[in-house]
């Protein structure tokens, strides 16, 4: 993995150290809330309904196990023992102290982690796929281009006061694990029939208030040309995106009013006026950084291992995990293994430290070191091998962390909603929970196969509800919690936005419609069609009628 | 009626007005019975920035088992997060705390509009 030289060591020792001061003096009086707000948020840092929130960033979801352990450390000292991972491979802390907030960073950037760029209205972390390097179905490694963006866009002095905030995705497999069509970049890597690497460039994708699946403005852009290509877009975009609305700020907002081809041709006509020379990537310095991902120390080994057969065919929960949380590695012998956080009846996305602890002391010993966190909220052992996953399987029981549930029904992804967020109408948690008690008998979620529920506890979408197949979104109605359900989202490569069901429902009819839903899908669906599918293929109205004739 | 509330600057903590004290618990917060008292108090919160961040007046109701905050979010704030009952204000527990929990119906929207641009 990419490891921090002096330079960016000195780097984030220096922000931390101007974040104390200027806690200090906010603390001294010498700054007002309004002057310090900015600071704090450019810093990750949150005020939330019951104490601060530290946003903390897990660049293209990778963390080493010094950084997992240190996490873990930070949740013991300075929170209640755990952190809520997000959407965006983030880990959020909620009971920070904000006299305690420099010491955190302190520690953070020790093990080279911050929380830079994780709020504000800049180039935010930039999303990968969970599985990269470990995947065979990439064509290149997208952590090296996540990296090579992460060192441009921090703190560049063009793109520090953008319009609005501004998230890039990236992967380089047709299998979309990263949301990228619904971000405000979404790069795809592919590769050429003479095997020349470029991206798919879709811009203008989003959630929030206005939901859009954005389109693709070069079907493939050269790999070398990235940098000065994302320029050309943010310049097109800090121009003319709207500061005048909030609402209206984002970049898709932009691309959906001049059309994507106009938006496609002034970002072609400002790329042309940039220097390539000056603003895409030296190839040595793309060497460096490809270097550095290209070390994993892989043993070669048989395709097949005895002592996993054994197991799976003696323990049926083992053989239960392996069909629903291990994926095929790209090397034989190795595979992925998915770590769920969607225990039913827990928090979606919660760790604890302990839990972390675990996860990281998995990851060194059979893991190669490396841990990932998901856009859906869960960790990823991405090089284990075969031999030894009976034993990583028994590790995770134990620490409550081997739900057999991966893309099911309870893998739901949940933002915090108003038990926690300042901004929320609705909780989102709870709601969870009671779906994910529906599907608690396992054999009934692996019949219901794929489904993909995601809630969010306002309209700011945080929760991704617009790209679920099943979503949920918390409004509120008459001061009482209400939720409104939407159906035939997908946030993958077969990207679209969800459509509203029907009329919003009370808090205690939402697992019940779900549950609805399903047994409806049940009914209907041909072959081994996903609920997605089936939706696609019957509409709307089967599912409103059975919903709607229920309530009434 | 009305109570003041505010987050502390130092540790974001939710507290409450009472007789120019800021207090952690919702059962010591001083009740107005009349909006202008209690807009005076707001109005000593802002000229305490280094105390506290953004003081405001909530509406508070008898709901059946005591006073609670009229609105949904306002409970969450004086209770703490419904997923973890262990943490936050209700971890305490006790006669005032199980009140807050049972406070039922006439929940009212939190009233803050544009929320978005307060964060
Ligand atoms: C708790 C504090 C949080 C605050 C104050 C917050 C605020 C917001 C706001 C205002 C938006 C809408 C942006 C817009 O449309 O311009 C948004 C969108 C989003 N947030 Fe959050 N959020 C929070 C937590 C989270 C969490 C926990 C997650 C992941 C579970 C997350 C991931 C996202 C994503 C994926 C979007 C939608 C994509 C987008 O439009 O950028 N946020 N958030
Ligand atoms: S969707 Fe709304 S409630 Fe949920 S975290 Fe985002 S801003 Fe908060």
């Amino acid at each position: 993995m990419y490891l921090y030289d002096a330079l960016d060591k000195e780097f984030l020792a220096d922000r931390s150290a101007e974040f104390r001061g200027q806690v200090a003096r906010r603390l001294a009086g010498e700054l007002s809330e309004d002057q310090f707000k900015p600071l704090r948020l450019m810093n990750g840092l949150y005020l939330q309904l019951h104490a601060y929130m530290l946003r903390v960033a897990i660049p293209y979801g990778s963390l080493n196990v010094v950084q997992a352990r240190r996490l873990a450390d930070i949740a013991r000292r300075y929170d209640k023992g755990y952190g809520h991972f997000t959407t965006r491979q983030n880990i959020q802390f909620n009971w920070i102290k904000l006299a305690d907030a420099p010491d955190i960073l302190d520690q953070l950037a020790e093990v080279d982690l911050h929380a830079i760029q994780t709020s504000g209205n800049c180039i935010r972390n930039v999303t990968a796929d969970p599985y990269a390097g470990a995947t065979a179905e990439e064509v290149d490694d997208p952590r090296v281009w996540s990296e090579v963006i992460r060192q441009w866009s921090t703190l560049h002095p063009e793109f520090s006061f953008l319009p609005r905030k501004f998230k890039i995705a990236i992967t380089a497999a047709p299998r979309d694990r990263t949301a990228a069509r619904v971000h405000d970049i979404g790069l795809v890597a592919r590769r050429d029939r003479d095997g020349t690497l470029g991206f798919e460039v879709i811009v203008g994708g989003g959630q929030g208030r206005t939901p859009y699946v954005g389109p693709t403005i070069k079907e493939h852009l050269p790999a070398g040309r990235l940098l000065s290509y994302l320029q050309a877009v943010l310049r097109v975009y800090n121009r003319y995106g709207r500061r005048d609305n909030i609402y209206k700020a984002r970049i898709k907002i932009l691309v959906a009013a001049l059309g994507a081809e106009e938006f496609a041709r002034q970002v072609e006509e400002e790329w042309g006026k940039i220097d390539a020379a000056r603003a895409d990537l030296p190839d040595t310095e793309l060497a460096r950084i490809r270097g550095a991902f290209a070390t994993t120390p892989f043993e070669t080994l048989p395709a097949t291992s005895a002592i996993f057969e054994a197991n799976k065919a003696a323990d049926p929960a083992f053989a239960r995990f392996v069909r629903n949380n291990v994926k095929p590695h790209k090397k034989s012998g190795y595979a992925i293994v998915e770590v769920s956080l969607k225990a039913i009846g827990h928090t979606p996305g919660d760790a604890t430290a302990d839990q972390l602890e675990v996860a990281a002391d998995l990851a060194e010993r059979y893991s190669l070191n490396d841990l990932r966190v998901t856009h859906a909220q869960n960790l990823v052992l991405p090089h284990v091998k075969l031999d030894d996953l009976p034993v990583v399987h028994a590790a995770l029981q134990k620490a409550g962390l081997a739900t057999a549930n991966i893309d099911l029904a309870s893998d739901i992804i949940a933002c915090p909603g108003l038990d926690y967020c300042a901004l929320a109408n609705a909780r989102a948690i709870p709601v969870a929970q009671h779906i994910a008690q529906k599907f608690a008998d396992a054999d009934h979620a692996e019949k219901v196969g794929e489904l993909k529920i995601k809630i969010s506890g306002c309209i700011n979408a945080c929760g991704h509800h617009h790209v679920a197949h099943i979503g949920v979104l918390g409004v509120d109605k008459k001061g009482e919690e209400f939720y409104q359900l939407s159906l035939g989202g997908s946030g993958a490569e077969d990207a679209s936005i969800a459509q509203i069901l029907g009329p919003a429902l009370p808090a205690d009819k939402v697992a019940e419609a779900v549950d609805t839903l399903v047994d409806k899908y049940l009914s209907v669906r041909e072959g081994d069609e996903r609920f997605l599918d089936t939706f696609r293929r019957v509409g709307m109205a089967p599912f409103k009628e059975a919903v709607y004739a229920d309530a009434h | 009626m009305k109570v003041v509330t505010a987050n502390r600057l130092l540790d974001g903590e939710v507290v409450f007005w009472k007789a120019g004290q800021w207090v952690e618990r919702f059962a010591d917060a001083e009740l107005f019975a009349d909006a202008e008292p209690g807009e005076a108090a707001v109005a000593v919160g802002k000229s305490q920035p280094t105390v506290i961040v953004e003081p405001y007046l909530i509406d508070v109701t008898e709901s059946g088992s005591g006073l609670a905050p009229v609105s949904y979010r306002e409970r969450i704030r004086a209770l703490g997060p419904t997923n973890e009952p262990t943490h936050g204000k209700q971890a305490e527990g006790g006669e005032a705390i199980e009140a807050l929990q049972h406070a039922s119906g006439a929940a009212r929207s939190s009233g803050r509009l544009d929320l978005i641009r307060r964060k």
